[in-house]
């Protein structure tokens, strides 16, 4: 379409030419030798070839040497030339509007050509420094397409990675770098791509692209490698609790049954009761530790599958506060009795509940209790537990609940809050520290129910 | 009377002793089994009162045991469960287990329920629980509280008949479901738990720390059998 209005354009543009030189020539005619005036005819091929190629500037040649001879040699007003010489003079005139078209058209063309390697250059520049800059691979693409439909001139294209099929009404391109098919441009079948173009712009947007995959990949493997080294820092500080937090309560354990069963020694009743006590007790904090370590282990290995079930709130804080024992009797309720149900693993939610119950007990000052509250969120129910112990700063907030840290108090494992944000994500729910002046206040967001039964 | 008997069964020597040690301690008469073939042996034999029982045997399962057991005997049955192991629990109580201990358990929580599974062989089945403030005539299908009736809904009074018909004894999720709503409890079972948070909202005083309707985590609910 646009192709036929350029040429019909330049068809106008010859014919004004040629009528124009033609004027000049006629008002010269009087004072100059008519003859030696044909070689202004090159006036008319000139633009014409600079703007519309070699084809319509060698037409206009012809149409002027034409024009000249029909207009301006004798006999006037026909093809016929009284003196054979001018046939000459005809002849040289044609020959150098040929040339000079020729010329003009071929630096119109080194100009467009120019002009459209700074324009695939610029593009091309972009799209690298995209990826310098660390775009998504998918946003490369879709840039690197965008530009390419731009450069072939055509209305829309796609990038695919890897050798794909082409959709309805697309013609494919393959986008080929070191030998090796890195993709597929996609283009509408029916536009018309001049074949010098992809040619020359494709492998380059072929090698681009093979630079943005082989960058993807080395991000991919550098993710690992940090995934790794986390990992094996988390070992190193696992073996580091187990050493500690298993050691002492077994060391506790061993010396209280040494004294007990030893014969040399002179212990009271009392005595004996304190020593069975302590074993007790120590044991108790062994089995603690080892259900942390387990829980730990089993949100590490994905195996955490939570077997969901319809559960009000009260009953979820209630199996926390019969797993703390008479701690429990320090914890207030603020749980409204419409407070509505949520789709959890109870087993899964308890743990949370008793994890961030045992802290805040742990945290809050011994006259002071902690409070449960439960506020109905949009999709969730959130149960705030609050203490009146010292809080968190800002920036100790998120570090709270990674593996192995503890507050300064420095009681626990360290593994309690890190456990209870694994369990409370894996039920589809969210664990946070919020800013609170009064004392350590952490929220556990958890997913309504779907739907509640009849009140049947 | 004669002192009860209980049959333990571990392979573990160290609990064996331990507890041949603290029940004779606490009166009763102990045999001891460390296999599954070796506790339906000594069943046999030695007829006991009561069965202390390890889920993990090295030529079986608890489960097996139990079933094994109940097709001839209704002596009581613990079962001893590790935390992790909560299915085999589960499948250890519907095959006929009257409780369970998690290991690793104090002797207190294990005497404690072997009375009360005992206690329960020879209680006649009461018309009338009381139990604190709450009382459920089963014959009149009246509840009160504190004097003052209850309005239940049917599944809430089906789901406390079952409890007071068994006070004491732990009623896994599968037997609730079954005596309240049918062997086709299908969709039901999602809404188990909050039937009992609803009644326990019309009975308990405090429903957070329930008096009345106890949850065993992972297995199922008890009445208890006192406060």
């Amino acid at each position: 379409m646009g192709h036929r209005v350029r040429l019909g354009l330049g068809l106008l543009a010859s014919a004004a030419a040629v009528a124009a030189v033609s004027g000049v020539v006629l008002l010269l005619k009087p004072h100059v030798p008519v003859v030696s005036l044909g070689a202004l005819y090159v006036l008319a091929v000139l633009p014409v070839a600079m703007l519309w190629g070699t084809a319509l500037a060698a037409a206009v040649s012809v149409a002027s040497m034409l024009a000249f001879n029909w207009f301006f040699l004798p006999p006037y007003h026909t093809f016929q030339l009284r003196d054979g010489a001018n046939w000459l003079v005809l002849g040289v005139d044609l020959a150098i509007a040929f040339a000079v078209g020729a010329l003009a058209a071929r630096a119109r063309a080194r100009r467009e050509d120019a002009e459209r390697r700074r324009l695939e250059a610029h593009a091309l520049a972009e799209v690298a420094l995209e990826l310098l800059r660390g775009r998504a691979l998918d946003d490369v693409l879709a840039e690197l397409a965008s530009l390419t439909a731009a450069v072939l001139a055509v209305p829309a294209a796609r990038i695919e990675l890897g050798d794909r099929p082409p959709r309805e009404g697309e013609r494919p391109l393959p986008l080929e770098a070191s030998l090796r098919r890195v993709g597929t441009l996609f283009v509408p079948a029916r536009t018309v791509v001049d074949d010098a173009v992809p040619r020359r712009f494709l492998p380059s947007v072929a090698a681009l692209l093979a630079v943005a995959l082989e960058r993807d990949r080395l991000q991919g493997e550098a993710l690992e490698a940090e995934a790794l080294r986390r990992s094996d820092a988390l070992k190193t500080a696992l073996l580091r609790t187990v050493s500690h937090d298993l050691r002492s309560p077994l060391t506790a354990i061993l010396a209280s049954a040494d004294a007990l069963a030893s014969p040399g020694l002179s212990l009271g009743e009392d005595d004996r009761l304190g020593l069975a006590e302590t074993i007790r007790a120590e044991a108790s904090r062994l089995d603690r530790v080892v259900g942390q370590l387990l829980d730990l282990s089993r949100l590490e290995a994905g195996g955490a599958e939570p077997h969901r079930e319809l559960w009000h709130a009260d009953e979820l804080v209630g199996q926390a506060l019969a797993s703390l024992g008479d701690a429990a009797a320090r914890v207030r309720l603020e749980i409204p009795p419409d407070a509505p149900a949520v789709d959890v693993d109870a087993g899964q939610v308890e743990r949370v509940l008793a994890n961030l119950l045992a802290n805040a007990l742990r945290y809050s000052p011994p006259e002071s209790g902690v409070v449960v509250r439960a506020e109905r969120g949009a999709t969730e129910l959130r149960l705030h537990v609050v203490d009146r112990g010292p809080g968190l700063p800002d920036e100790q907030r998120d570090a709270l609940f990674q593996p192995f840290r503890r507050g300064a108090a420095g009681h626990g494992s360290g593994l309690g809050l890190a456990i209870a944000r694994g369990f409370a994500e894996a039920n589809g729910g969210r664990l946070w520290a919020q800013d609170d002046p009064g004392g350590g206040h952490l929220v556990l967001a958890l997913p309504l129910a779907a739907r509640e039964p009849a009140r049947a | 009377m004669s002192a009860p008997r209980v049959l333990v069964v571990d392979d573990e020597p160290q609990i064996l002793r331990a507890l041949r040690t603290s029940l004779r301690g606490a009166g009763y008469e102990v045999e001891t089994a460390d296999t599954a073939q070796g506790a339906l042996a000594a069943l046999a034999a030695a007829q006991p009162d009561a069965v202390v029982l390890d889920l993990v045997l090295p030529d079986g399962t608890g489960v097996d045991v139990c079933r094994e057991l109940r097709t001839w005997s209704d002596a009581p049955v613990i079962v001893l469960s590790v935390v992790g192991d909560e299915t085999e629990k589960v499948a250890a109580l519907d095959a006929g287990a009257d409780d369970y201990v998690t290991k690793p358990f104090g002797v207190e929580e294990l005497l404690a329920r072997l009375r009360a599974a005992l206690r329960r062989v020879d209680a006649p089945a009461e018309p009338v629980v009381e139990l604190g403030d709450l009382r459920i005539d089963l014959e009149k299908r009246a509840v009160t509280v504190r004097g003052e009736p209850v309005q239940l809904t049917p599944h809430e009074f089906a789901l406390l008949r079952v409890l007071a018909r068994n006070p004491g004894k732990l009623l896994t999720h599968g037997m609730l479901l079954r005596e309240v709503w049918g062997r086709g409890y299908g969709d039901e079972s999602h809404y188990l738990h909050v039937y009992v948070s609803q009644l326990r909202r019309k009975l308990e005083p405090d429903p957070a720390r329930p008096r009345y309707i106890l949850t065993e985590p992972g297995a199922g609910y008890r009445l208890a059998d006192r406060l």
